[in-house]
């Protein structure tokens, strides 16, 4: 008879508010967002103070954690000021900082005393002897290379008791985290200060040197294939018994610059395999429809990184991708009206009478729905609505719920 | 003093390279250091560190890999070998294998060196506390930097004067890989001079290459700070590495000579214009034909860095 496994945490990326709010409305347990500094996406939106402490407020009313990536390897100036940002985030009671850099680590460890710190995997920590360094140094959590793989991290949990965070999915660094600058000196964006211009994913030539001066291109291919270092995504989704065998402490979503519509469905399929998993270990089947609703999502193909072997040709993107089913995030549901069996809708793609929709919710509900008739906010009747963010009531077959994502296959 | 700082790649240039004047040897072997011009085995790296302890000088050894399980359960007994061989120093760059030396009182003075990652005088005195005697600053720190951090840091730090400039590690085969989707066979270790250009800058070259390590890749031009070194002279900076990953043989020892000659030069106060230029210009006759030399970041505007 086995005993109820331990849940690890869902670890879900939130841009904003409403994505904070969002995720954690779809099963995570936890979300990380970034400061107006020592943040890695400087482009991704970032939390003002009063932001923070409304998405702190929320977290702790629905029983979930919010923690502050500061990921940053400062220069000189960059570490100005941090003590007073490490002090106001424990003071706002965000749960944990995500950090990479020493000196930052030092000064929220002196200056911040409280405040819990997560190693950021762009520190690379790839045995348990780094994890124990860390354990050590007062760190609550270390957040493994994404080059770890999953024998490595059976072996690391049985030698060091620090918490172990690692992503299951989304964009990876092709490099070690950290360890790589081609952003520094090819387009003079510091990769390490949050300005990375993924010239990874850029194409090349190839060639070798011949004596004295030549060089003899080695493309090949039929037709030619470019070199490049562009990898597949993220996903382990077939996986998490795996991952909650090995005792893994938060499993983490990449991607603080992607929609609500990605980080609802990516939460909602993970809770539920989580829960599946711990709730019956042994009837557990892995469900094909989680799968495909990651699909809906996706921006390349997925695989397994290093979790089962050193990642082959299959998972880099070369030649011709494989087509991705594409769906647009159609709106969110406001309000619903039982009685008259009325959704009301607010926009964010076209769509209109005779489309076929989608509504999904927490607890992986699907509802599919042939539009048929539809009003404006006045109550006119419509066939499409066009205006980005408008207010419409759909008629609806079958019961949906505020909160509730509408997408809609292109 | 200013120390020189070599690499080598094998036990005679390492006593070539002592001959020409380079104060300190620095070597290893590749299962724990990265991008080593050659591994050296325990014995050879006993044999030079006698030489060099002999002529009053130094080794230093690479133990600055990342490490994964299976190398850190290797690198223990690594660390006692070298411990007891002598040699004068490590780097490090995996913070488990300062767990290690601290856990097992392992008497090896050692220097950060987690390459890309070192960057302000704060980090390396976060290391400093926690035992280090020094710390490798990462390549792309401009001159203004190294002169903030060289003035705050607790502990001497290293500046590489000459060499090539890795600027991205991969553990994946990325050459393999391509070369597996389109069929085709390739020798990927270094010697091959394989390298990669951006496709809309074709005066870019990237040498690119694999090993146990993974895949590296290096900038388009090797550093040289020849013409500036009394810059770094004057803001503390006592430590200059020549890399000669690529440069084989005698070459890099006549490099090694000249940077120590304008050493000599600046420290003696017997420096001129005139005797730099021609050192400079036989620097650039000896540099491998078909790479580049420049200043890398040294010489940018730190605000030009977004």
């Amino acid at each position: 008879m086995q005993t109820k496994l331990k849940k690890p945490e869902v670890l879900a990326p939130a841009g904003t508010l409403e994505k904070l709010k969002t995720a954690i409305h779809y099963g995570a347990d936890a979300v990380y967002i970034g400061g107006n500094a020592y943040g890695l996406r400087s482009r991704a939106g970032n939390f003002t103070y009063d932001e923070m402490r409304e998405g702190v407020a929320f977290a702790n009313a629905h029983g979930a954690k919010v923690y502050v990536a500061a990921n940053m390897v400062t220069h000189e100036e960059d570490a100005k000021g941090a003590g007073d940002f490490f002090q106001t985030l424990r003071d706002i009671g965000i749960h944990a900082v995500i950090v990479s850099d020493p000196a930052l680590i030092e000064i929220c460890a002196t200056e911040a005393p409280g405040l819990p710190i997560h190693l950021s995997t762009q520190a690379s920590a790839t045995n348990y002897e780094t994890l124990n360094f860390w354990k050590q140094e007062g760190l609550e959590r270390v957040v493994l290379a994404r080059e770890v793989g999953m024998n490595e991290i059976n072996e690391i949990r049985q030698n060091t008791d620090v918490e172990i965070e690692v992503f299951i999915h989304g964009a990876m660094c092709i490099s070690y985290s950290g360890r790589c600058v081609l952003s520094n000196h090819m387009s003079m964006r510091d990769a390490n200060r949050g300005g990375c211009s993924q010239s990874c994913r850029w194409k090349y030539d190839l060639f070798e040197m011949d004596e004295p001066m030549g060089k003899t291109s080695l493309l090949a291919g039929d037709p030619e294939e470019a070199f490049s270092m562009s990898a597949v995504d993220m996903s382990m989704i077939r996986h998490i018994p795996d991952l909650v065998e090995a005792g893994v402490d938060s499993l983490k979503i990449e991607g603080r610059m992607k929609s609500i519509h990605y980080v609802s469905t990516v939460s909602n399929v993970y809770r539920q395999a989580i829960d599946a998993y711990c709730n019956d270990p042994e009837n557990y089947q892995f469900n094909p429809e989680w799968e495909d609703e990651l699909w809906k999502v996706a921006q390349r193909e997925l695989a397994t990184g290093f979790y089962y072997g050193t990642p082959e040709e299959e998972q880099q993107l070369f030649g011709k991708r494989r087509k991705i089913p594409v769906y647009t995030f159609a709106g969110q549901v406001l309000a619903y009206d039982a009685d008259t069996q009325i959704a009301t809708i607010q926009q964010r793609n076209s769509f209109g009478v005779g489309d076929e929709i989608e509504f999904y919710g927490p607890q992986f509900k699907h509802v599919y729905q042939h539009v048929k008739e539809m009003w404006d906010e006045a109550g006119n009747p419509i066939n499409v609505a066009p205006h980005p963010m408008m207010v419409l009531k759909v008629k609806v077959d079958h019961p949906v719920a505020p909160l509730d994502m509408i997408r809609k296959r292109k | 003093m200013i120390e020189i700082i070599a690499t080598a790649e094998s036990v005679e240039q390492g006593e070539k390279l002592l001959q020409a004047g380079a104060d300190t040897i620095y070597i290893g072997e590749d299962k724990f250091g990265l991008r080593l011009p050659a591994s050296f085995t325990g014995d050879e790296i006993k044999t030079l560190t006698q030489i060099a302890h002999h002529e009053g000088k130094q080794v230093g050894v690479a133990v600055n890999a990342l490490m994964h399980n299976e190398r850190i359960k290797q690198v223990l007994p690594y660390l006692r070998t070298l411990e007891e061989i002598g040699v004068d120093w490590i780097s490090v760059g995996d913070p488990g294998v300062i767990h290690l030396l601290q856990t097992n009182k392992i008497e090896l003075p050692f220097v950060y060196d987690a390459q890309t990652m070192v960057t302000s005088a704060n980090q390396v005195n976060f290391w400093a506390k926690r035992g280090a005697v020094g710390a490798v600053l990462a390549r792309e720190l401009t001159y203004e930097e190294l002169k903030t951090i060289s003035e705050q840091a607790t502990v001497p730090v290293e500046v590489q004067v000459y060499g090539s400039t890795c600027i991205h590690q991969s553990k994946r085969p990325l050459v393999s890989n391509y070369m597996h989707f389109v069929e085709q066979a390739n020798d990927t270790a270094k010697e091959k001079g394989l390298f990669i250009s951006e496709a809309k800058d074709e005066d870019t070259h990237y040498s690119i290459y694999e090993d146990m390590n993974g895949t590296h890749i290096f900038a388009t031009d090797d550093i040289n700070l020849i013409l500036h070194l009394q810059k770094l002279k004057d803001v503390g900076i006592r430590k200059w590495k020549l890399d000669g990953l690529f440069v084989q043989g005698d070459t890099f020892v006549d490099i090694v000579r000249l940077f120590v000659n304008e050493r000599d030069a600046i420290m003696n106060n017997t420096w001129s214009v005139e005797a730099l230029e021609e050192r400079a210009k036989q620097l650039h006759a000896l540099h491998p034909k078909g790479r580049g030399l420049g200043t890398g970041f040294f010489l940018k505007d730190p605000a030009d860095i977004k």
